[in-house]
């Protein structure tokens, strides 16, 4: 608003200044009649009155302003003209060495600035506005005081309550970083005495049950093992790197009956799928075939009167079931009953008759007890080996590995020459599964989702 | 009667098994969360005796586990952080697709982890029940130390079982526990005694792994996570146990992480000043029996106090086509001093160029520079000789000479088996007796070999005496009884020389004869059917010796005929 102020001032000391009268007239002379607004109103100021020319004033004044650094009417006039006193005397420029010159050539383009710094440099001469809030403090007054207070309070030793209240904070113990959950796997990761100490329990043990935190005892049926077999089964004295002769024998014959044994269920499959030869098609069957139907039968008539003869026969059989007279059915009750009779008396004589077989009874009695037993001997050894056996565990058996053999000529005279048989990560896994420790399975098979289409290319097809 | 209808499979066994899905939504793991779990708790899954009840009626091939193991797995801490994990992952997979770095960084930086101590505590109450699983864990660490950083499984894994295996050597070393080494065409199995357990695990040699197609790594990874907590822990107390200082140092004051994993020096002790404990044991006046008993345990204890200190006194040098931590770690189990060339391997203590050097292990055909004052021996002779629990004789395994089978010690040969002969020759030595000068030449050992079946031969020919003298005693009976006068010689009396121990033995046989005879026909069967097997053994093991001896008669000639 100041700056306005002085602006209007400043037009008004101007000498080609036009009476305020003069924006009302081109209204007038342009519209037949003169709109009446009332004035007492701000909103009115600002819509009907023309402010054309004052603004073009003011542009000129800004302008002048910004390319000479004040009103030209105010300038000395030393400072707006000059003596043209012809043209100044050119230096010589031959006087300098070509050498020099390249040089200083060089050097004044590099310390010439850019044109379009310069397009981009402002060529106003107005210095810009100050930012007064960059210098003054809002509330600086209060603040001072609020200063001045509290040295003074801290000079009688008087501790604020907000610094008060931050020293009595319990201090946080900074040490403790936030435990970074280490890695499991951690190669310099630290072990200590687990076995020695017993954990201590922090919390009450109530908190804890009720919260769900408190460890379950394992129960002690967990830790037996699902199978009596040993972690490392040691190889055979014949899978030595440089084995006794007979040792090494026995391992290959071993070996060989596994795989003899396997060629025996191949064949055995192969057999069961082998193609009948009675079944195959051959010049007859095919002649048979091509004039079937084409040829007439002539038995067909005589197979078809046996069967209607048959036929006659069924029925007639149905027909001769007929009920039994009541004399039949009386003597067939009598009979029944008599031989009933005999049975039981027959029975009781047998019984009786036992008295004297004790001894033989006695005897199969024995006998069966032992059979028994010798049965249950059977089953129990049974039941041992078993838990030496692999269990089936899911969808598939566990399937022995191979043997690991080395043949007579690869055996390695030295240590050095030594080719490692078989991989022993295979053997620790498939140890795994021999202990009923893991299920076998097979790796999953890759299932395409979309079919793969065959294109022939272009090129290709020109060839072919 | 009546009552309400029993429903089927609402009780028994059906009720008493679970199967894995529904094992596994109970929990709510994915399947291979679920795998790792039981894995890291030691539920397996169990073969149910009736299949068709359990299955509620279908015979279809199915896993099941035991509902109330799965219900225990529920109260499983660890399973938390499994759902934690999969949240992690999945959180950082949506960060990387949308490219915000600085998130990744955050959520890596607060990745989930646990730990699986509780669970060791949990699954080994006691030191010993861990101790009688550490096979397992042994295996798995030596076999994942050994792999390449190629992304099968995380190098930090690699790392941290390489360290726990070198800690576990170097324990072995230090107590001196190792018993038995086998080189197989698989791997290396050593057996060591530890705190009274006999431990075996198996080694694979350097550099020799293909990856096989058809093992889950996954499951191998899961295992080997449980099982290197596990041997870490071992490890503590089993260095606590010897006053070791854990992690372990070398005693050597300037030194640094690589040094230890060459096996090449002793470790740091909590008390430095290293006492010598000669633990006797003890001794109770007892009865006869139970003397016999603790003299044969006093001899054993001996014989083990020798093979403890094999190697001492000895120096070694391992040429670089050797093995070298393989035998580096057998030969300072046995007290010897070991040394290898500088570019092999950090540790080296000695040169080559040592006078002092007796042993020069080498596995090539010959040797440019020969020391006159040391052996040249082939690695197969420090196995041998920690197997037979005697420093056997260098002759055999000089540079250049075929060697003798390498046996395994973990075969032990009951009374009556075959044993092959190298063995015999083996035991002949443990026993002290000393068969000849032993010389490099073949011919010469040819001559032992005979000389030692001579040996056989003079116990056998004893029996053959008694035989004939039977014979004839036989023969003069029969003719007695045929009624043909004896052909009456008189001849100057010889004093018979009366043994006692012979008679003895005479009169124990005399009396097994008796008691066979009064036995009953049921116990005479069955001793007869002993009799027959012993017998049939018996026979194998002559069948298969002469087989033997053809079989070296063959290859003597092939020989001969080479040399000519």
């Amino acid at each position: 608003m100041a700056a306005r102020r002085r602006l209007k001032r400043v037009a008004a000391s101007q000498s080609g200044f036009l009476s305020f009268k003069s924006p009302s007239d081109p209204t007038a002379s342009v519209g037949s009649r003169r709109k009446r607004v009332n004035k007492n109103k701000k909103k009115n100021w600002n819509k009907y009155s023309d402010v054309n020319d004052v603004d073009e004033f003011l542009e000129d004044v800004r302008h002048q302003e910004r390319t000479t650094g004040g009103l030209l009417s105010e300038k000395a006039d030393d400072s707006l003209f000059f003596l043209d006193l012809g043209q100044p005397e050119k230096p010589q420029p031959q006087a300098e060495t070509p050498q020099a010159d390249e040089g200083r050539k060089r050097k004044g383009k590099a310390s010439r600035p850019l044109r379009i710094d310069l397009i981009l440099k402002p060529d106003s001469l107005v210095p810009p506005p100050k930012d007064i809030l960059a210098y003054q403090q809002p509330n600086a007054k209060k603040l001072r005081r609020i200063a001045e207070k509290a040295e003074r309070l801290a000079a009688k030793g008087v501790v604020p309550r907000k610094q008060k209240r931050l020293l009595n904070r319990r201090p946080i113990d900074r040490t403790v970083k936030k435990a970074v959950a280490e890695a499991n796997n951690n190669p310099d990761r630290d072990y200590y005495d687990i076995w020695g100490q017993e954990p201590k329990v922090s919390a009450d043990p109530w908190y804890l049950q009720q919260t769900g935190k408190k460890l379950v005892k394992r129960p002690a049926k967990l830790n037996e093992k699902p199978s009596v077999l040993p972690a490392v089964e040691v190889i055979a004295p014949g899978g030595s790197y440089n084995p006794d002769f007979f040792s090494h024998q026995a391992l290959l014959q071993e070996a060989h009956q596994v795989e003899v044994q396997k060629k025996k269920q191949e064949d055995k499959l192969e057999r069961q799928l082998a193609i009948n030869k009675k079944d195959k098609a051959t010049e007859e069957t095919n002649l048979r075939e091509q004039v079937e139907g084409l040829v007439e039968e002539e038995n067909d008539d005589e197979e078809l009167a046996p069967s209607k003869e048959d036929d006659e026969a069924a029925l007639a059989a149905i027909a001769v079931t007929q009920k039994k007279s009541e004399k039949q059915i009386k003597k067939e009750k009598a009979e029944k009953f008599k031989e009933q009779q005999r049975l039981t008396s027959r029975r009781q004589t047998e019984r009786q008759q036992q008295l004297f077989q004790l001894r033989s009874i006695k005897a199969s009695i024995r006998q069966q007890e032992e059979k028994t037993k010798s049965k249950q001997m059977q089953r129990r050894i049974k039941q041992e080996a078993q838990k030496a056996q692999p269990r089936r565990l899911g969808k598939l058996k566990f399937q022995a590995p191979d043997l690991d053999v080395q043949l007579s000529d690869e055996l390695a005279g030295s240590l050095r020459q030594l080719k490692p048989e078989g991989s022993i990560l295979k053997d620790r896994f498939k140890s795994f599964q021999k202990r009923n420790l893991i299920e076998p399975r097979e790796r999953a098979k890759f299932k395409r989702k979309l079919k793969v289409k065959y294109v022939e290319k272009r090129a290709f097809r020109e060839i072919t | 009667m009546g009552g309400l209808q029993k429903k089927k499979y609402e009780r028994g066994s059906a009720t008493n098994y679970i199967t894995r899905n529904r094992a596994r939504k109970k929990l709510m793991l994915s399947l291979p969360d679920f795998r790792r779990l039981c894995i890291l708790k030691g539920i397996y899954p169990h073969e149910p005796k009736h299949k068709k009840k359990v299955n509620k009626g279908s015979t279809a091939p199915r896993t099941f586990y035991l509902l109330k193991d799965i219900r225990f797995l529920l109260h499983e801490p660890i399973v938390s952080k499994f759902r934690e994990y999969k949240i992690f992952v999945r959180k950082l997979r949506r960060a990387y697709g949308k490219t915000e770095w600085s998130a990744v960084e955050r959520l890596k930086e607060n990745k989930p982890a646990y730990k699986l101590d509780h669970i060791v505590k949990e699954r080994y109450p006691t030191f010993i029940d861990a101790l009688r699983d550490i096979d397992d864990a042994l295996c798995m660490g030596f076999l994942f130390s050994t792999f390449a950083r190629t992304g099968k499984c995380h190098v930090q894994t690699i790392q941290l079982c390489r360290r726990l295996t070198v800690e576990w050597m170097n324990y072995v070393i230090a107590s001196r526990a190792l018993r038995k080494v086998f080189l197989s065409i698989k791997g290396i199995y050593y057996q060591a005694e530890v705190m009274g357990q006999l431990i075996t695990w198996l080694v694979p040699y350097q550099f020799s792994h293909d990856h096989p197609t058809d093992v889950d790594y996954r499951v191998m990874a899961t295992f080997t996570e449980l099982y290197t907590t596990l041997l870490g822990f071992v490890n503590f107390r089993l260095y606590q146990s010897l006053n070791l200082v854990y992690p372990p140092k070398v005693s050597d004051s300037k030194s640094f992480k690589g040094k230890l994993s060459a096996l090449s020096s002793s470790l740091a002790r909590v008390v430095s000043s290293e006492e010598e404990e000669d633990a006797k044991l003890d001794e109770f006046p007892d009865e006869g029996e139970d003397m016999e008993k603790m003299e044969a345990r006093e001899k054993e204890q001996k014989q083990l106090e020798t093979q403890k200190k094999i190697f001492e006194g000895l120096k070694f040098f391992i040429n670089r086509e050797v093995p070298r931590e393989s035998l580096a770690f057998v030969i300072r189990c046995f007290g010897g001093q070991v040394s290898w060339d500088k570019s092999v391997c950090i540790g080296s203590t000695y040169d080559v160029t040592d006078e002092t050097i007796t042993h020069q292990i080498v596995d090539r055909p010959n040797v440019d520079k020969q020391y006159m004052n040391r052996y040249y021996i082939q690695p197969q002779w420090v196995y041998d000789c920690v197997n037979a629990k005697i420093r056997l004789p260098v002759e055999d395994y000089f540079l250049g000479v075929n060697l003798p089978p390498h046996l395994s010690p973990f075969v032990e040969e009951k009374e009556g088996d075959y044993v092959p002969p190298e063995k015999l020759k083996i035991m002949a030595l443990q026993r002290g007796e000393k068969l000849g000068m032993y010389q490099a030449s073949q011919q010469d050992e040819e001559e032992e070999e005979e000389e030692e079946e001579e040996e056989d031969e003079n116990e056998e020919e004893e029996d053959d005496e008694e035989e004939a003298e039977e014979k004839n005693l036989k023969k003069m009976e029969e003719q007695r009884s045929q009624g043909k006068s004896l052909q009456v010689k008189v001849t100057p009396g010889k004093v018979k020389v009366e043994n006692p121990a012979r008679l003895e033995q005479e009169e124990k046989a005399e009396e097994k004869r008796l008691a066979i005879m009064m036995m009953k026909k049921k116990e005479k069967y069955l001793y007869d059917k002993i009799m027959f097997g012993k017998k049939r053994k018996v026979r194998e093991v002559n069948k298969l010796a002469a087989k033997r001896k053809a079989h070296d008669d063959a290859e003597k000639a092939k020989k001969k005929k080479a040399r000519k």
